[in-house]
Formats: C-alpha cells, sequence, structure tokens
C-alpha cells in the first residue's frame, strides 16, 4: 500500500514536471518605477508593501496571466535616471503597465517614453496640476492633483474665519503652483494674504522665516511642502519658535503631517489641520480591515500613509483592468479606456476615475494632529465627497 | 526689537557650523588632505545620539562627551586604515576616495537606521523658550550658544597653552621639520584627525536636532561646511569661527528680510569673500605649498 502511494506521488511528481510547460501561463510584467534610495526611499518601500499586501489578497494569477513585478529605482526627483529605468523596463523586462512614477519631473520626462511605446502608467506620487492625460494619453494618476487638495482648503480656512494668512511653500515648480491657486480661491472667498513666504528646497534652518511670522501675526499659517524633510524641520522651527503655542493656527495640505514623518515630528505636530485624500484613521471598515492587515503584515513599519493607498488602487486598477481583457493579448489603449470613468472601493473611500484628466475624483478628509495611545495620529473631522480633480 | 533674536537664532545657528567645519579646516589646513567624508562623521555623531538616547537612556550631557569620544575613536580608525595612505596623492584622488566615502556612509546610516528621519529626544530642559526682557529665547539655542563657547575656549586653550598644541602647530607650520626634530607626527596626525572627527560628531549630534537627522545629512551640510572653511581660510581656526558665525547670521537675517531670496545669501557672501581674499579670511602664516 505504502509502496504504491509512493509510487503514485512519483508518478504524479513527474507527470507534473511534464506538464508544466504545457500549462505554463503567461506572465504579464508590472514595472514599478519608485523611490528605493535616497531621500524619499520610504515611499518606495511603502508601495512595496501595499503591493505585496494585494498581491496576497487577490492572488498573483488574473484572467489567467500570471503578474510579475520588475522594480526599478527612480532615486528620486530625477528625470533622467527615471526614462532610463522606464525605457529599459519596457524594452528589455517587456513590462506592460508601469506603476509610477513619484515626482513631476519623473512624471514630465517619462510622458514621451510612453506615448512613443504606448505603455500605460499609474502616477503614485506627484501632485502638479495639468500633468496626467494633459502629458500623455497613457497616464493616469492615484495621487492627488494640488487643485483638488487646495481649491476645498482655502474656501474652507475662510469659513472656518482664518481672515489672514500667511502662505508658506517651497519654491519649486509644484508650490508656486500650490500658491497661485490657494491665493486665488482664498482671497476670492475674501481672505487676505498678508504674506507669501517661498523657501528653498534645501534650507534647514527656518528660524528667520518663523520671526517673520511672528512680526506679521496672521490668523492661520498656510504650508504646502513636499514630502520629507521640509515639513519635518517646518514643524519643528514652527515649535521651537513657541508659535504653536500662540493664537495663530496651522494647516496645509496632508504631506505636511504625512504618516512617513509623523513619528519623527512628534509632538511639534500637534494642532496641525490639514487636508488629505486619505486618511489612515478614517472609520471605514474598508480602511480599518486594510490598516489591520497592513499592521500584521509589515508591523506598521513604515506607518501606513497616502503612498501605500495610492500603490493598492493603481494595482487594483491593472486587476480589473486585465479581467476586462481575459484571453485577449494586452491592449493598452482599451486598458486606458476601460479605466477612465470606472468607480473603485478603495481604502480611502469611494473613487472614481475622471475620463477628462485621469486623476481620481475622491474625497477630501480634514484632519487635525492629536496624540491617540500615545502616537500622533491625524484625526479626521470633516469629509467634503467626491471633489473634482 | 526683532533684530535681537535674530541675532541670537544666527549666531547658535553659526556655532553648529563652527562645530562641524572646524575639524575640517585643520586636515585641510595641516595636513592637505580634502577630507569630503568628515561630513559623514558629523552624521554618524548624530546617529550615536540618537541610538544612546533610545537605547540605553544615558543623559543628554553625559552623551556629548561620549558622542565625541565615539566618533573620535572612529576617526582614527578611518584615518590608520584608509586615509593615511592617500596624504601624498593629488587632490583629485583625495576628493574622489572621500566622495565615495562619503555616499557608502550614506548608504550604510540607510541600512543600519533607515531612510527615515530620527527624531532627537531632548530633556525636558531644553526644550521651550525662555522670555528674557520682553523676547523669548529657544532654550536649546542658548544651549548651544554656551556649548559653542565652551568649545571654542577648549580648542584654544588645547592649542595655544598645551605641548600638545604646540606639536600640532608645529606639524601644521612644517611637518619635515617637525619630523625631523624628533616628534612624531603620525601619530600627532592621527590624534588631530580623531579630535576633528570627534568635534564634527559633536556637531553633527548637536544638529540632528535642528536640522534633522536622516542618511542624507551628509550632502545636506557638506556645501555649508565647504563654504565655511574656504571663507575662513584652510587651516585658521579664528577664520572658521568667524566665517561659521557670519554665514550663520547673514543666513537668518537674509531669510528674514530677504524672504525670496534669503537662501541664496551664504552663496552670494562666499562669491564675495573669495573675490575679496582668495585665500579667506584668514590667510596662514608661514603656508607653504
Amino acid at each position: 500500500m505504502k509502496r504504491s502511494l509512493t509510487a503514485l506521488a512519483a508518478a504524479g511528481f513527474i507527470a507534473g514536471i511534464g506538464m508544466a510547460p504545457a500549462i505554463a501561463q503567461e506572465e504579464f510584467k508590472i514595472g514599478v518605477l519608485m523611490s528605493y534610495s535616497g531621500i524619499s526611499a520610504t515611499i518606495g518601500a511603502s508601495v512595496d508593501e501595499a503591493l505585496a499586501h494585494y498581491m496576497e489578497e487577490h492572488g498573483d494569477v488574473v484572467a489567467g496571466r500570471k503578474i510579475v513585478l520588475v522594480r526599478r529605482d527612480t532615486t528620486g526627483p530625477n528625470p533622467e535616471v527615471s526614462r532610463r529605468a522606464a525605457i529599459e523596463l519596457i524594452t528589455r523586462e517587456k513590462v506592460n503597465v508601469i506603476i509610477g512614477p513619484d515626482y513631476t519631473p519623473n512624471v514630465l520626462g517619462l510622458a514621451p517614453v510612453l506615448n512613443e511605446m504606448k505603455t500605460p502608467a499609474i502616477i503614485t506620487g506627484a501632485a502638479s496640476d495639468g500633468i496626467v492625460q494633459a502629458q500623455s494619453p497613457y497616464y493616469l494618476r492615484t495621487f492627488y492633483s494640488v487643485s483638488q487638495n487646495i481649491k476645498p482648503l482655502a474656501k474652507w480656512a475662510y469659513d472656518e474665519g482664518f481672515k489672514t494668512i500667511v502662505h508658506v511653500t517651497a519654491d519649486y515648480g509644484s508650490g508656486i503652483n500650490a500658491e497661485e491657486v490657494f491665493k486665488a480661491t482664498y482671497e476670492e472667498a475674501g481672505g487676505k494674504i498678508v504674506e507669501a513666504i517661498r523657501v528653498p528646497l534645501r534650507s534647514p534652518e527656518f528660524s528667520g522665516y518663523m520671526q517673520r511670522i511672528k512680526d506679521a501675526n496672521p490668523d492661520a499659517v498656510m504650508v504646502y511642502m513636499p514630502l520629507g524633510e521640509l515639513p519635518l524641520m517646518f514643524l519643528k522651527a514652527y515649535s521651537d519658535a513657541g508659535l504653536n503655542k500662540s493664537d495663530i493656527k496651522l494647516i496645509g495640505v496632508g504631506d505636511l503631517t504625512d504618516e512617513t514623518i509623523l513619528d519623527a515630528a512628534g509632538d511639534t505636530a500637534l494642532g496641525a489641520m490639514t487636508a488629505a485624500v486619505y486618511s489612515p484613521s478614517d472609520p471605514s471598515p474598508e480602511n480599518q480591515a486594510f490598516i489591520k492587515v497592513q499592521d500584521e503584515k509589515f508591523g506598521g513599519e513604515p506607518r501606513v500613509s497616502l503612498s501605500h493607498v495610492a500603490g493598492w488602487d493603481a494595482i487594483n486598477i491593472i486587476y480589473e483592468g486585465l479581467k476586462a481583457q481575459e484571453g485577449k493579448p494586452f491592449d493598452p489603449d482599451a486598458f486606458i479606456a476601460f479605466a477612465k470613468g470606472r468607480e473603485f472601493t478603495s481604502p480611502r473611500g469611494p473613487i472614481k476615475v475622471d475620463p477628462e484628466t485621469g486623476d481620481l475624483i475622491q474625497n477630501l478628509y480634514f484632519r487635525k494632529a492629536e496624540k491617540v495611545d500615545g502616537e500622533v495620529r491625524n484625526i479626521p473631522f470633516h469629509v467634503v465627497p467626491a471633489v473634482v480633480p | 526689537m526683532t533684530l535681537i533674536p535674530l541675532l541670537f537664532n544666527g549666531l547658535s545657528y553659526g556655532v553648529l557650523f563652527f562645530c562641524m567645519a572646524v575639524g575640517l579646516t585643520v586636515t585641510m589646513g595641516m595636513m592637505r588632505f580634502t577630507n569630503l567624508a568628515h561630513v559623514s562623521l558629523c552624521m554618524l555623531g548624530g546617529y550615536f545620539l540618537v541610538q544612546l538616547t533610545a537605547v540605553w537612556s544615558v543623559p543628554f550631557l553625559v552623551m556629548l562627551p561620549l558622542v565625541f569620544v565615539l566618533t573620535a575613536a572612529l576617526s582614527a580608525a578611518l584615518e590608520v586604515a584608509v586615509l593615511r595612505h592617500f596624504y601624498r596623492s593629488d587632490q583629485l584622488s583625495q576628493v574622489l576616495l572621500t566622495i565615495g566615502l562619503l555616499y557608502m556612509s550614506i548608504t550604510a546610516a540607510a541600512w543600519f537606521w533607515g531612510p527615515s528621519y530620527k527624531a532627537v529626544q531632548l530633556p525636558q530642559w531644553l526644550v521651550g523658550q525662555v522670555e528674557f526682557a520682553g523676547m523669548s529665547f529657544e532654550r536649546y539655542r542658548t544651549f548651544l550658544l554656551v556649548a559653542g563657547a565652551a568649545i571654542t575656549a577648549a580648542i584654544f586653550y588645547g592649542l595655544e597653552r598645551t605641548s600638545f598644541g604646540a606639536t600640532v602647530r608645529a606639524c601644521v607650520d612644517n611637518q619635515r621639520v617637525a619630523a625631523a626634530s624628533g616628534l612624531n607626527t603620525s601619530l600627532v596626525y592621527t590624534l588631530t584627525f580623531a579630535i576633528g572627527g570627534g568635534l564634527g560628531g559633536l556637531g553633527g549630534a548637536l544638529s540632528a536636532n535642528m536640522i534633522g537627522l536622516d542618511p542624507n545629512f551628509p550632502l545636506r551640510t557638506l556645501v555649508y561646511v565647504l563654504i565655511i572653511v574656504s571663507v575662513g581660510g584652510m587651516g585658521s581656526i579664528m577664520g572658521t569661527l568667524a566665517a561659521a558665525m557670519l554665514v550663520g547670521v547673514l543666513d537668518v537675517l537674509g531669510k528674514y528680510y530677504l524672504p525670496s531670496y534669503g537662501g541664496m545669501m551664504i552663496y552670494l557672501i562666499a562669491i564675495g569673500v573669495l573675490i575679496w581674499r582668495p585665500e579667506g579670511f584668514f590667510r596662514m602664516k608661514g603656508q607653504h605649498a
């Protein structure tokens, strides 16, 4: 009996080997083009976690195709490197779709490559207005656009009773974009920008600016800065100067108190009110389930942030798009056409791909940084649903 | 009345630069060795501080000397193992070597401590502001000024009044004659290098709280440190002190009075000073090629 079982197992094994090539699945390669090193290596790590989480939950075979991820490092805002990596991904690795890139310069640098190679890419980390469909018909974005975030924020700030504001941003393309949008919306509502400060991107010392804010004594300070060192340094200087204990309120776009820097910022972030398209503390069941699995799988390091959800939504769109093309060779144009106007449920809430811009129509959460269970979290207190990009 | 807090902030900022740059100016002036990896030692000082606070919860004031000793030991090891073999190389090789070390240190730090920012836990007595004559001053910056004064005094006392200082000065002035007089110049080099690295580590530890600590720290500070060393005059401690204070103060003033262009201020100073005095503020006496 035992012997026959062994023989049977052996036969099955051999048959298995023999069959393998016959039933070998077609591979479907997804290029992941992210910052894995340099100042924003956390972004790459976060997106990777979300992708691993998604593929474990949904399997790695979609519509008969085996999903394979191929990673490349953009090293940060570096269009030359991103372009080279993208060309390599498409021509040598034969990827069908790209998740990424991050940073506006990388997005702009990649657009001609995508147009020529007809390869869809889902941007997960660059916020400038007008860089998605306007740059390439193959671009979609699961992040947010500056206007989408800042217009409602400016209106809310005025309605909240902040009549004078000092606007602080970093001196780069997206920052100037943000300042213009905020100023236009806020002053139209009736508010007054008493001072607009543009800090250099590499400027670790803020005390001069803090003195300026003190002298201007506005109702609120509005901050838009790229994710990373600047918001952290700003929060530090703001509380060192004692401004967090003054009557001046601190408001900003979510990056100011993004979860990736919140532990390092600690108490300096407390009280900051920010608007963001994702809030990890949102109580919706989808979000809580997402957070729970993330924390169990990866020990909560780095903390779940918008980068995670942007990666999650990107691969979700790819999976759904592939299912729609079951049994046919992958058609990039049909993929984009399928995605446009489609609605998905995401940990961040209901989302819909805007057919015109390629951006998401999504909720905007207003959050306040508070200390809960010994850690600083962004607690949502107000939601604007279905904000158009 | 805003000028006083601005000067206060600028000077305390300058203290950080002085600590970080003084070691480099000595190695560049004395040993003619361009050690760009000096800023990596500064970063390591910061990480040692974070590690010591997080793991062993050593009191802050005990920790600073400890950070100094640790980075000094590491610098000495680096000097003996790698750098001393390149004293006679041309400057381009030195730059290539040390920039390579700098990049290695960035990756190594990311591997050990992760790519994100590390927060420094300060004792309560260093957090917040003190009110004085109707103006508020940050406690940490006040501490920086006191620490800076103490470090400067220690450096000048050590160099001018001790026999080790005399040996160092002898080696700076003329290494060959010093060696011929029976001084163990290579030991002096190692020790000087260790002290310079230790001061850098101390500077890094002190700045970690103010300008942030992440693996990219060396690249962020390298430009500032190099500007201060060249503006101050290589090898001149007095010059480095003056340049560090000038850069600190003008950076803060520039950002206050000209917020749109403030970030450019230090580069303008550097260009101006180097056109005016290409050798820096303080030319070294008896300098030989």
